[in-house]
């Protein structure tokens, strides 16, 4: 499939190219760029497991999963806002490459259903968490989100890493 | 000097068998993501609690005796995963100054969060309530933030830099 004229105009930019280090001017932009999508990617992936090992009841079995939720999920969003700015910027300097390229399609994916496994989990179980807030081990539908959550948080990370062997 | 080692190491036996597997450096790298984002995610919800950033939530004694084992746990991850990498790309980390940068910070990080966390055991009241916590707190906080920000820039750059010392 070609790649869609909206990410090559993006490609276009001169934002983009900024990033791309085309010039000896911003040579480093590319790298800090990406060192700041290591931290917040960080931020989001530690966050999300200590939630997710909570689900499967095997974390902090004595701390209401609601109470969890409530102190982590903040910092959750925040870095993952954060993650997708900056990998957006990483994206649109070589938007055709990695249009193109396997594993960051794999990873794409990966994080729509991650993000259909939140939506699923909080307008479904989670809904009625003051019933089972200590129950252990916790409902099978939260246990199951917990368990695709890691298993798809860990595939992004793998994912993202390989990508950078690949282009 | 440093790099007559490090070619040394590159010769051996181990380190060429292993260089021939293309998939161990990947996989290494992604499960040193993994073990850091452990490491950061709970040191940055400790530091921001002694902050009083997002201060909702349990006492920082809590907080600190839940999520210190786990940065242990996750720095043990962090230098196998480590090593196995310097042991497949001995040169390359060897010769750039940042990555002897890296591992001065890793030691002095890690004996201060040892301190941080006797501390916090034995004045865990005084340090839980923001009215009579010490300034230290506030300082080791800063320090710790800036430190593990640091340890993870130089490792991403480390892949970058290194060509230059070439």
């Amino acid at each position: 499939m070609a790649t869609p004229a909206f990410l090559l105009s993006l490609q276009a930019t001169s934002l983009a190219e900024f990033i791309r280090g085309d010039s000896a001017r911003s040579a480093w932009a590319f790298p800090i760029v990406e060192t700041a999508h290591v931290l917040a990617l960080a931020t989001v992936y530690g966050t999300i497991m200590m939630v997710d090992l909570r689900m499967l009841g095997l974390t902090s079995r004595q701390t209401r999963v609601s109470r969890l939720t409530d102190e982590l999920l903040p910092w959750t969003w925040t870095a993952f806002v954060l993650a997708a700015l900056s990998g957006s910027l990483l994206y649109m300097s070589k938007a055709d490459t990695y249009w193109h390229n396997p594993q960051a399609q794999a990873k794409f994916i990966c994080i729509a259903l991650a993000g259909v496994n939140m939506f699923v989990y909080h307008f479904g179980v989670h809904r009625r968490v003051a019933e089972w807030d200590l129950s252990l081990p916790p409902p099978v539908a939260a246990r199951l989100a917990g368990g695709l959550s890691i298993a798809l948080w860990t595939a992004i990370v793998f994912l993202g890493r390989w990508i950078g062997f690949t282009t | 000097m440093f790099r007559a080692t490090a070619e040394q190491i590159a010769a051996s036996g181990l380190s060429n068998s292993l260089q021939n597997v293309l998939w161990v450096v990947p996989v290494s790298q992604s499960t040193h993501i993994v073990a850091l984002s452990v490491l950061f995610a709970s040191a940055m919800l400790i530091n921001l609690r002694l902050l009083g950033v997002g201060a909702r939530g349990r006492p920082v004694s809590q907080l600190a005796e839940l999520l210190v084992p786990w940065m242990w746990r996750a720095l043990v991850v962090l230098l196998l995963t480590g090593a196995l990498q310097t042991l497949i790309e001995p040169v390359r980390q060897f010769i750039t100054p940042i990555f002897w940068g890296k591992m001065a910070l890793i030691v002095v990080l890690a004996l201060l969060t040892r301190w941080f966390a006797a501390t916090l055991r034995a004045n865990a009241p005084q340090w839980d309530a923001a009215q009579t916590r010490p300034a230290i707190a506030r300082v080791f906080a800063v320090v710790s933030t800036i430190g593990w920000v640091t340890v993870i820039a130089f490792g991403r750059l480390i892949g970058y830099v290194w060509a230059y010392y070439l």
